[in-house]
């Protein structure tokens, strides 16, 4: 909010420069964002706490700047030149609804001649940003940037059967606003009506229709308080928002209300001339409590470590309007004035005196520790995991947690969130902010796909990201959504290496599934199983699934599908793979733990046979497992071979098979015959040939 | 033939051989200068050359050399003339040997120093690995952060995304009317739950479950509904602190901030309070520290004012704490909060967050 330094220096005689009020205003708690110095006067910046309605108005801020500065305030008189008549034989206010204005008052000024302001108003207005339009309007907002009471002026002449009716619109009746704009309203609208229509949505606008004018003579100032979530709601509704509605919704100082209205009349007898009558009609059926809060004074240091002398707390308490009266040396009673609305208990007293005393003469100490500190139990295996991704050469992703919903029935979910019916399965936003992006996401490969797309059009064809974030769904029994931990990587174009201009080969699906490895065996978990799979995004063939050593599935790895490729419009192959984290975390780590050394040598044989293509090398590792041919050590891949002299639906392979005794040294005729045994099984278990 | 030859002089016989060898030397003479170096040699012919020197030397110094004939042809000579006899030859065997040694010894070396550069490699060239990925600033900072609060002794907690309004506002205490639970600025589910708006809420479920006194952080995941710009995301990372004790006062916030700021931006850095409001805490304040990169005098990122504004604190206020079942009367406690893309944004002056979600691998790549 705009404060005219001159004003302020008029409400208090201080004589602090604007900048050193900009210093000693913000450390109270009023940061004031600029100082902007005009031809003869400074305005201030004031950045008002939400809480602090009180201080939306150049007596609020003089408040503060009379305690800080240990003066008085002196606050404007509001006594009119002349009166006479009495208010209720001109008009008459009722308050219908008096739950969404507790107070309404209405005092008249006859013979006004309405005109410009005087040069010296206009001006004051303009040095804090409103515009001047005639005396009497200048006047009403001069008032309420004066004393933080929004009024409003009725051209008397123009009120049906010149009266004041306070209600809930009804339903579609139509009020045409100040700025021109005509306005449907709904039936929980608070209007101020004359006999017959709406004249002015309470507390947010006049209508036009009552609006002052050149010819108006005899003006109804309106000063009233209405109910905060009551001008919100309408002011949102309608989508309002005005110098008057901000202040209301806030909450505006009930008590002020007369004082206010005292103060504009008697500007506008002396400015636009006319009398006033000698009182207002003050509708004020229950006038609002005020609270009164237990205060002890021990809680200053208690809660700041402030020590504070009484006589100082006394100082701030008055100085700030809060009238108390000591119950006892430990408890003081205090009530806070009527403008002070967030002051509600014990703890808003305390920071009271601790801002005005100075925040900056508490002390500054660690906390006397008596806990030892823990990180998130899997954040450091998760750290592993990063560490390890990141050293294979994959760049970190961090997407919005919101996608688009288009995708979903594209892509095949974690098997967590597989659900029975889809069409509930998923998180929806109701308010989404980036258009069509209403989807708690259940997969992280949209934001993947996303990330990948916007490098390629960039310029840039090699890319490899993982992401890991949580994953949403709804869960059936109607329960909070599901929120899981997912792991997702992505590759496409060359292999990079560091410090090369071009890649040596392209990736494959092979470097995608070494990295989730790698990652996997750096948390020391179990090394995961792939399986042959029909995925919904995956191409068919080059698709598999992830599986934990016990057969649980935990996501899937392959080549990006054609229709989806194609709907991000991606030209070349795409890896990418994605699993539950979460529960790959829930698995046990590997105990580690220490074997002897070999006693007896081992001896290995290489063996390569020609068998179908269908046949998976994970087959032919479980049959060597399942055998268990006696001193087998176990198999490992050498190599594979496909192409010229083989038929094409056939492929070489060549295994290593490691034999060792822990008893003795294994004789060579064992060992070949042990070998050959298993040769023979293999043979005739996948119809293959020894190559 | 033998015969006749038999017939010569043992001593004309050894300085035929000695000549011989003289003549066959000849090619080989250049290597005997030590102090000329070999010049226009390649390394092949260098290697040609000493096997032809290691042929020459069998042929004139082996067993069935001239001057080993000789040698054996001794008992020829006059008994008188034996012994000068002798001598001569081994002067000649001697002359022979240490020209071919000379020859060698060059040849050698010669070799060797040629074999060096034709193997000697480029070091310059790049070393064999894969280019190397990078983590997101975020999460280097969030790392750093957590290993920080966890040296200081806080328990790093996390919980939901999505929260009913309980967690994310009633034990906040954030009023029924406030702003934030508008759906302006919060988004909401079509269930109507919230996606969580600060962090906070995961202090409540963590008291909840802890009990007092606990200390701890809680670092992840916000949502406000700001449509991006350069200075906006509708998701950010936040810090938020929260220590429950007894007898804890705003001077241990002070103190846990600062030391917190220091750790982050260098022990000279200076940390400032203001009063401030926010509905769970009471009393409130804003912390500022005094620029790291002009050190107060002012400069861009700190806009002239010396100060950078981070995030808000306070003490603990009563209702929350009555909401997530802590015996006010016994226990207080302070809170604070940031955002972890603020603190990013200002570290490596970003002049637009937004890079921050859009992954673009030059972005990624600058970070370590
Ligand atoms: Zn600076």
């Amino acid at each position: 909010m705009l404060i005219s330094y001159n004003w302020l220096r008029e409400l208090t005689g201080t004589i602090l420069s604007p900048l050193e009020l900009r210093e000693r205003l913000t450390m109270v708690g009023l940061a004031i964002d600029a100082v902007e110095e005009k031809e003869s006067d400074a305005v201030l910046d004031v950045e008002i706490p939400s809480n602090r309605p009180d201080c939306l108005s150049h007596v609020g801020i003089a408040r503060e700047v009379a305690v800080v500065v240990s003066g008085k305030l002196r606050p404007p008189s509001g006594k009119p030149a002349r009166s006479e008549g009495r208010s209720t034989d001109l008009t008459s206010v009722e308050i219908r609804d008096p739950d969404l204005c507790p107070r309404y008052a209405a005092r008249l000024v006859r013979g006004v001649r309405i005109s410009p302001s005087p040069a010296w108003l206009a001006k004051r207005l303009e040095e804090i940003g409103q515009r001047p339009i005639n005396n009497v309007a200048d006047i009403t907002n001069y008032v309420l940037h004066e004393l933080g009471q929004p009024l409003h002026a009725f051209d008397l002449a123009k009120l049906g059967g010149q009266r004041i009716v306070v209600r809930r619109a009804t339903a579609g009746e139509k009020l045409k606003t100040l700025d021109g704009v005509e306005r449907t309203l709904g039936a929980n609208m608070l209007v101020i009506a004359d006999a017959e229509r709406p004249v002015a949505l309470a507390g947010i606008m006049g209508g036009e229709d009552s609006e002052i004018s050149i010819q108006t003579t005899e003006v109804l100032i309106e000063s009233a308080y209405f109910n905060p979530d009551s001008v919100r709601q309408t002011a949102r509704k309608l989508g309002m928002d005005t110098e008057a509605s901000r202040r209301f919704e806030r909450g505006a100082d009930c008590e002020n209300v007369l004082r206010a209205q005292n103060r504009c009349v008697e500007l506008i007898c002396e400015i636009a001339g006319g009398v006033a009558t000698e009182d207002a009609i003050d509708v004020y059926p229950s006038p609002l409590p005020a609270r009164s809060i237990s205060f002890r004074p021990c809680r200053v240091d208690s809660l700041t470590s402030l020590r504070v002398a009484e006589t100082e707390m006394k100082r701030i308490l008055t100085g700030l309007g809060i009238a108390h009266t000591e119950e006892s040396s430990a408890v003081w009673k205090c009530v806070p004035p009527s403008w002070r609305i967030d002051i509600e208990r014990e703890e808003d007293l305390v920071e009271e005196i601790a801002r005005h005393f100075g925040y900056d003469k508490i002390g500054s100490e660690l906390p006397p520790s008596n806990q030892s500190g823990e990180h998130q139990p899997k954040e450091l295996k998760i750290r592993k995991l990063r560490r390890t991704l990141q050293a294979l050469g994959l760049d970190e992703a961090i997407n919005f947690s919101f996608i688009e919903l288009a995708p979903d029935n594209q892509l095949e979910l974690i098997p967590e969130f597989h659900a029975q019916d889809p069409e509930h399965a998923f998180v929806t936003l109701k308010n989404p902010i980036i258009e069509h992006q209403g989807r708690m996401r259940p997969t992280l490969i949209p934001g993947l796909l996303n990330s990948l797309r916007h490098n390629l059009n960039h310029g840039i064809r090699s890319v490899r990201l993982f992401e890991t974030g949580r994953i949403f769904a709804e869960s059936d029994s109607g329960e909070l959504p599901k929120e899981r931990e997912a792991l997702a990587l992505i590759a496409t174009g060359g292999a990079l290496e560091a410090n090369r201009a071009q890649a040596p080969r392209e990736t494959d699906f092979y470097d995608l599934k070494g990295s989730l490895e790698a990652a996997v065996a750096a948390m020391n978990r179990a090394s995961l199983r792939f399986t042959k799979a029909h995925v919904k995004h995956l191409r068919e063939g080059q698709s598999a699934r992830i599986l934990l050593a016990d057969g649980t599935p935990l996501g899937s790895l392959g080549t990006l599908g054609e229709r989806i490729s194609d709907a991000y419009k991606l030209r070349q192959l795409v890896y990418v793979a994605e699993l539950d984290l979460s529960r790959l975390l829930d698995v046990e780590e590997l105990p580690v733990q220490y074997k002897p050394l070999p006693r007896y040598p081992s001896v290995v044989r290489d063996l390569t046979i020609l068998v179908d293509r269908q046949i998976t090398l994970g087959e032919l590792l479980h049959t060597i497992e399942g055998r268990q041919v006696d001193d087998c050590r176990g198999a490992q891949l050498v190599g594979t071979y496909e192409g010229a002299n083989i038929p094409e639906d056939r492929r070489a392979i060549t295994l290593r098979i490691e034999y060792r005794s822990d008893e003795r040294t294994l004789l060579n005729e064992e060992i070949e015959d042990r070998h050959r045994g298993l040769i023979d099984s293999l043979l005739r278990q996948y119809s293959a040939q020894l190559h | 033939m033998a015969e006749s030859q038999s017939q010569e002089d043992p001593t004309t016989q050894v300085e035929a051989a000695s000549k011989a060898f003289e003549h066959e030397f000849e090619r080989f003479a250049r290597f005997t200068d030590p102090s000329a170096a070999v010049q226009g040699l390649t390394l092949d012919w260098a290697e040609s050359e000493q096997h032809a020197l290691a042929q020459l030397r069998t042929r004139h110094l082996g067993k069935k050399s001239a001057l080993a004939i000789c040698k054996k042809s001794i008992g020829r000579v006059a008994p008188e003339g034996r012994a000068a006899f002798g001598q001569l030859v081994q002067r000649r065997e001697a002359e022979i040997i240490s020209a071919i040694e000379q020859a060698e010894t060059k040849l050698k070396s010669h070799i060797q120093s040629a074999r060096i550069q034709r193997e000697s490699i480029d070091v310059s060239l790049p070393g064999r690995r894969p280019r190397s990925g990078h983590l997101h600033p975020i999460t280097l900072l969030r790392e750093r952060l957590e290993d920080i609060f966890v040296a200081l002794g806080y328990a790093i907690e996390d919980d939901r995304e999505i929260e009913t309004d309980f967690y994310n506002f009633d034990a906040l205490n954030i009023p029924q009317n406030h702003p934030a639970r508008a759906s302006q600025d919060t988004f909401y589910t079509t269930n109507g739950l919230a996606l969580r708006s600060q962090t906070s809420t995961v202090q409540i479920h963590a008291m909840q479950r802890r009990g007092a006194p606990v200390r701890m952080i809680a670092p992840g995941r916000v949502f406000r509904r700001d449509t991006p710009d350069p200075t906006h995301n509708p998701m950010f990372f936040q810090v938020e602190g929260l220590c429950v004790d007894r007898g804890i006062t705003m001077a241990h916030l002070k103190g846990t901030v600062a030391e917190l700021l220091r750790r982050m931006f260098g022990s000279r850095t200076v940390t400032r309070f203001r009063p401030s409001y926010f509905p769970f805490t009471e009393p409130s304040a804003e912390f500022d520290f005094s620029c790291f990169k002009c050190g107060g005098s002012g400069c861009r990122i700190c806009k002239n004012s010396g100060w950078i504004e981070l995030g808000g604190s306070g003490m603990v206020h009563p209702h929350v704490l009555r909401a997530a079942g802590v015996d006010f009367d016994e226990f207080s406690g302070f809170a604070f909060g940031f955002g972890i893309d603020r603190m990013v944004g200002l570290m490596y002056e970003l002049d637009d967050i937004r890079l921050l979600f859009e992954n673009d691998v030059r972005f990624l790549e600058q970070f370590d």
